[in-house]
């Protein structure tokens, strides 16, 4: 299949980045401070991964697009860094040394020489889906741009849903929609790469106990993050079926982790501070609500998590030591939890307007068919030093950062970017003087 | 984007105003509603519209992204404003982002003034007395803007030389990879031994890797690269200068616990590699152009009777234990002996020392409690109990826990296999914590606890060992501390520029965190942070020189008179003196800056009596303006019938 | 607009926060959300040494009616600083007294970045004490 394509540019860097998260952002910018010219390739229309659709974090609580967009903006406008957004990379392998990864960007409909981000196609579109961007609760036009805050602000067309009407060409004051645009292929070389391919939340639609997505008012954490934040879908926190203010709101823990029956038998590390950090964002939007957090360890063990949670519980956040064991649709779209009580003993079932599931993590890139570079059993990528130099894959002079390696929090996940970055630039300096490589250095 | 208003610029230029007439431009940042919600944004823009000097006032949902920076450099580029007011954030945030923006549009990046109307007015503040608050403050910042002149970087060479202070893994970590970039690097260490904590250990959780041969291995690169010079027993006794030349000395340091039998080099098991002590004598002075700290942690020392330690010889902290663990023969019954005497049944107590809760725990010697989970403690507990069910069977282990903390990657499957080899997990809340007992029985010690699993059950266990899970604390670095001006944060340890944005840089420029001085970490975490403080001490070392702020003191010649004041006033030896110069013929004294030595305090500003000397960006005049612009009425000067469309709120009465 | 209270009716207090200490411990008050008096401006200093005693006369003299002066106490990174610093508050208490000028109404103290009840108790007892005294008003003898 790929034979059919035609690669018809070819790129050299010193490194090339994939994945355009944070992860990915700060390991290329560490490699450009140290003066490599780096390539982030990025899946989506826009850089700034999974953290840049959050409200807050924890345990600072500062709003995760000014901690995001400051380095996005960095990334965009160094001097040693290239963004390519919105790219399927079809292979990457080592060849003769270097690395080459063989990539499709996707049409966006849009000349992005053109586009001036003034979003007028948006405003004149006729047609509108259900924004994943806002969690599905609100709509988004078929031309628009991607969120608020992406880098590049250049629109994208989404042309499964687009009707052709031709209003968005019409109105846009610099010619910039392209209805014939079509897909191009190029191929990047470097000496070396950092894959950075992030997470996915594991689907709340999967699990049976929970409804399999069928019961009104069962959200996901994510989708709560859209409810909180400040470009939210309503403004502020409604529950979706009826758009009541809701009184009472569960957070169900380890819904998608610690779970053989969801495939995932590990900690996802970030859901008991996710959920500590918006139920304490519940308080201050929804005064009177009682947050209720169903867990079976609290696992707050990053610097300053400890206070985080114990500030929580003395803010008035119950916590019920118990795991969830069934969820059911209630009277009034109230969800009933229903759980093993560990003070009390036996079953106890407790109804809220709202309930929370906290979503484990699951790799964000599968390598399989397009890079040789192995996994472990968790579908992580494997990493071969683990307590002395983890960022090494066993792929030689490829290295990974964050999430792409095993569920971790932001402040690790940019510790590690720039630990990865490091074994990057070790690896540019020993091809550059023709040392001895670490990897060979372990093989004595 | 907000439509563009220009007033007619009825300012007229203050005195001392800068030959460019100030035209300044402010912008005032929505913050997503975070200061929206509060202070009403619109009103402030259009008051600030009609301040003297402002040519420009716009707002942004988000002034920090990608449009809002593009919008300030826009009316840069076009001329339309020659010096910047941001109102947004804590300008430890997004300081650096608005400045490097200007500089993008050809702008000077200190004629910029930051208005904090986030931590310092919508988080505190609301109503009418916000929004007030918020224009008294980004007019104060427009006044001192109208007084910035353009400042340049003082650039300062860097030596290619870095110091690691410890040498753990995090620090061994840092100094492979400062060398592996043909950074010179002297790494110190007060201890003989090189490896730090992890050489006290075994089988790392949850993979198994043997921790000493991990020592070794860093220990033996360490020594035998060239570019690395290895200083155990050695001490920093005094410590100057700046980011680029810091002056570092070195001194032995006692030698007592250095094993005698082994040479330099060799494996000395529970302490570590054995390294090259510094030479005895004369303290060794050189520059250096960045250090890394990892002077790692301190194990938690039990109170005398805390869960009977002290009491009974049969209380044992995990390292210890670990430590035993690792010497102890397997036996055809397979029970754990400790020496000679059978372990039939032992309790691991977490959180010792770490998760302390005022009010429910005393303050030990220290005066503080760790409030802190120590986030390795839980693994390395479970890791013990399932060496001892593995290769001991018939030993009994109970876990005795708050919360089981397996976060890693690994550590989840190991917690299942340990409940699988039937290490029996006990759950107690912090208000009830277990008790450990000596009675006369067939077990030396009970350990009662009510458990939490069983519905809250009060069981006896009894057990021939009480292991207690200590957590980490910062290691005494105080001499650190105050030589180096780090801060350090309220659980003690080492405190980052901002834990996501910075997260391994200090305040001090030059100066960063790798490992477990700055919080409990792993080994892998460690050399996370380690290589990542690298990379950034790396980058700056290797481009050979290093830009500082420009906020450093400055003499006005045509007003200095030579007193001298400022020189006798001065801080930081070697940053003013005073020279002999030629003016007119005449030999006179007149005060000179040693730039990069300034730490811009101030402290000549406030002597000279002849107002010659001034901290630039920093200035008496600048604050002036400052107090006068908060106390102005001048921003509310509206029209009758404008005050109705420009507060949506009822004027705020009288306090 | 008529019922605005003008800066100097409110009682403006003047906060020096030191770059390194008080000013991100009002930073950390505002992340907790804690609310205190709206007239307390807070002005970033390197140093307050930087301050000679002719500027705190002339803030009372334009109408500030309290200062106070949040330095990083023992962990002040400028060596020294401090020391001269406390010097100069009490030739200025000398000056407060001549012009007749209450000298509760300016306080020297120590903040640090995590402060928050400290830099809380401050302002609101600086706050408490500009409400009862009014304005600052010099001693017409004194001037002369």
């Amino acid at each position: 299949m790929d034979a059919q394509r035609e690669y018809a540019r070819e790129y050299a860097f010193d490194a090339v980045v994939i994945g355009g998260g944070i992860a990915g952002l700060q390991s290329a910018l560490d490699l450009a401070d140290q003066g490599y010219k780096t390539a982030v390739v990025e899946k989506d229309a826009s850089i700034g991964g999974k953290m840049i659709r959050l409200s807050k974090v924890f345990p600072t609580l500062d709003c995760a697009s000014c901690i995001t967009t400051p380095k996005m903006a960095a990334a965009a406008h160094h001097e040693n860094i290239t963004l390519f957004t919105y790219c399927d990379v079809n292979e990457a392998k080592r060849e003769n040394g270097r690395v080459e990864v063989r990539i499709t960007q996707r049409p966006r409909y849009v000349d992005m020489d053109k586009c001036i981000g003034c979003r007028k196609c948006e405003y004149a579109c006729p047609v509108l889906v259900p924004d994943a961007e806002q969690g599905g609760f609100s709509g988004r036009k078929a031309i628009r741009i991607p969120f608020s805050n992406a880098i590049p602000q250049k629109a994208v067309l989404d042309v499964a849903n687009c009707m052709l009407c031709g209003k968005c060409a019409s109105v846009c004051p610099t010619g910039a929609v392209v209805y014939g645009q079509k897909p191009e292929s190029f191929v990047i070389k470097a000496d070396t790469a950092v894959l950075a391919t992030g997470f996915e939340l594991n689907s709340r639609l999967d699990k049976p106990q929970y409804g399999l997505g069928q019961i009104p008012n069962v959200i996901d954490a994510m989708q709560m993050e859209r409810l909180l934040a400040p470009h939210g879908p309503y403004g502020r926190v409604l529950r979706p079926s009826d758009g009541k203010v809701p009184d009472s709101i569960a957070y169900v823990q380890c819904a998608g982790s610690r779970d053989a029956s969801m495939g995932v038998s590990y900690c996802s590390r970030v859901c008991c501070m996710y959920a500590i950090k918006q139920a304490m964002l519940l308080s201050g939007a929804l005064p009177l609500a009682d947050i209720t957090i169903y867990y079976m360890d609290i696992r707050a063990f990053g610097k300053n998590y400890e206070q985080f949670y114990q500030n929580a519980k003395a803010m008035g956040i119950e916590f019920v030591k118990a795991k969830a064991a069934w969820l059911d649709a209630g009277e009034n779209g109230s969800v009933a939890v229903r759980y093993e009580d560990q003070l009390e003993g036996g079953a106890a079932t407790r109804e809220h307007d709202l309930a929370v599931l906290s979503m484990g993590m699951l790799p964000g890139w599968s390598p399989r068919g397009v890079c040789p570079v192995d996994v472990a059993g968790d579908g992580f990528l494997k990493t071969l030093r683990p307590k002395t130099n983890p960022s090494l894959t066993t792929l030689e002079g490829v290295f990974t950062a964050g999430t792409a390696a095993g569920p971790k929090d932001i402040v690790d996940t940019i510790t590690e970017a720039g630990g990865a970055a490091m074994e990057a630039a070790k690896h540019l300096l020993s091809r550059q003087t023709g040392g001895v490589s670490l990897r060979e250095a372990d093989h004595e | 984007m907000s439509d563009l208003k220009q007033t007619a610029s009825g300012g007229q230029p203050a005195s001392g105003c800068p030959a460019d007439e100030a035209r300044i431009g402010v912008y005032i940042c929505h913050c997503g509603g975070n200061i929206s919600d509060h202070v009403d944004v619109e009103a402030v823009r259009e008051r600030m519209e009609k301040m003297p000097g402002v040519t420009v006032s716009r707002t942004n949902m988000f002034m920090c992204s990608d449009p809002g920076q593009e919008s300030i450099m826009e009316d840069l580029k076009s001329g339309l404003v020659n010096r910047v007011v941001v109102a947004s954030c804590a300008p430890s945030l997004h300081e650096t982002t608005f400045r490097a923006a200007i500089a993008r549009a050809g702008g000077n990046p200190y004629q910029y003034e930051h208005a904090n109307i986030r931590e310092q007015v919508s988080w505190v503040h609301h109503g009418a007395p916000a929004t007030d608050k918020a224009t008294r403050l980004i007019s104060a910042a427009a006044g001192k803007a109208r007084l910035l002149t353009p400042l340049t970087p003082i650039r300062v060479e860097a030596q290619r030389r870095a110091l690691v202070i410890g040498g753990g893994v995090a620090g061994m970590r840092a100094a492979l990879d400062l060398a592996a970039q043909g950074v010179r690097t002297d790494l110190i260490e007060l201890s003989p031994y090189l490896g730090g904590g992890l050489a006290r250990l075994d089988k790392l959780a949850p993979h198994g890797e043997d921790a000493a041969g991990i020592v070794r291995e860093l220990a033996g690169n360490i020594l035998s690269d060239p570019l690395i010079t290895t200083h155990c027993q050695a001490r920093l006794t005094a410590f100057g200068g700046y980011v680029g030349k810091f002056s570092v000395e070195i001194s032995p340091a006692s030698r007592t616990a250095r094993a005698q039998e082994a040479a330099p080099g060799a494996f000395v098991p529970g302490k570590g590699v054995l390294g090259p002590a510094q030479a005895p004598g004369a303290p060794e002075r050189f520059d250096a152009g960045a250090v890394v700290m990892a002077t790692g942690f301190s194990s938690y020392a039990p109170q005398k009777g805390e869960y009977g330690f002290g009491d009974n010889a049969e209380a044992v902290t995990l390292p210890r234990f670990i430590e035993e663990l690792k010497n102890a023969q397997t036996a055809p019954d397979g029970m754990l002996r400790l020496g000679s005497r059978p372990v039939r049944s032992l309790a691991i107590i977490h959180c010792v020392g770490s998760r302390q809760i005022p009010g429910v725990h005393e303050e030990g010697p220290s005066g503080h409690l760790n409030e802190h989970c120590s986030r390795t403690c839980c693994a390395a507990s479970i890791n013990a109990a399932l060496t001892v069910r593995k290769t001991f069977p018939a030993t009994r282990v109970y876990e005795l826990y708050r919360d089981i903390r397996t976060y890693g990657r690994g550590q989840e499957e190991m917690y299942a296999e340990a409940s699988a080899e039937k290490v029996t997990f006990l759950r107690f809340d912090v208000e009830s914590p277990p008790e450990v007992v000596r009675v006369n029985g067939q077990y030396p010690l009970e350990v009662r606890v009510r458990d939490e699993l069983t519905f809250g059950e009060n069981l006896e266990l009894p057990v021939d060992l009480v292991v207690l899970a200590t957590g980490m604390e910062p290691a005494p670095i105080r001499d650190l501390i105050d030589m180096l001006k780090l801060p350090v944060g309220a659980d003690r340890f080492l405190l980052e520029t901002h834990p996501k944005l910075r997260p391994v840089e200090l305040p001090v420029a030059g100066v960063y965190l790798a490992g477990t001085c700055q919080a409990p970490m792993d080994a892998g975490e460690a050399a996370n942070a380690a290589s990542s403080a690298a990379a950034k001490a790396g980058a700056l070392l290797r481009r050979g020189f290093v830009e500082l702020d420009p906020f450093v003191a400055e003499v006005d010649p045509a007003r200095c008179k030579g007193t001298g004041a400022c020189v006798d006033a001065c801080l930081n030896e070697g940053a003013l003196r005073l020279q002999e110069t030629e003016i007119g013929g005449e030999k006179v004294m007149r005060a000179v800056v040693t730039p990069a030595l300034c730490l811009g305090c101030g402290a000549c500003a406030a002597v000279c009596p002849e107002g010659a000397i001034n901290v630039s960006g920093w200035t008496l005049e600048q604050y002036e303006a400052m107090v006068d612009m908060i106390l102005s009425e001048a921003a509310f000067a509206v029209t009758a019938d404008e005050s109705v469309s420009a507060s949506p709120e009822p004027a705020e009465a009288a306090v | 607009m008529g019922t605005r209270t003008s800066a100097k009716a409110q009682g403006t207090i003047l906060i020096l926060a030191t770059e390194s200490c008080a000013y991100p411990g009002a930073d950390s008050v505002g992340q907790a959300h804690s609310s205190y008096p709206a007239n307390a401006y807070i002005l970033k200093v390197k140093a307050p040494v930087l301050f000679p005693e002719r500027f705190y006369i002339d803030c009372f003299r334009k109408g500030v009616s309290g200062i106070i002066i949040m330095s990083c106490g023992e962990e002040c990174p400028y060596e020294g600083a401090y020391k001269a610093l406390a010097k100069r508050v009490d030739a200025i208490y000398a000056l407060m007294k001549e012009h007749g000028i209450d000298i509760r109404r300016l306080r020297l103290t120590a903040i640090c970045t995590v402060c928050n009840r400290a830099f809380l108790n401050e302002v609101n007892q600086m706050n408490a004490i500009v409400q009862e005294l009014g304005p600052p008003v010099f001693d017409q003898a004194a001037e002369a």
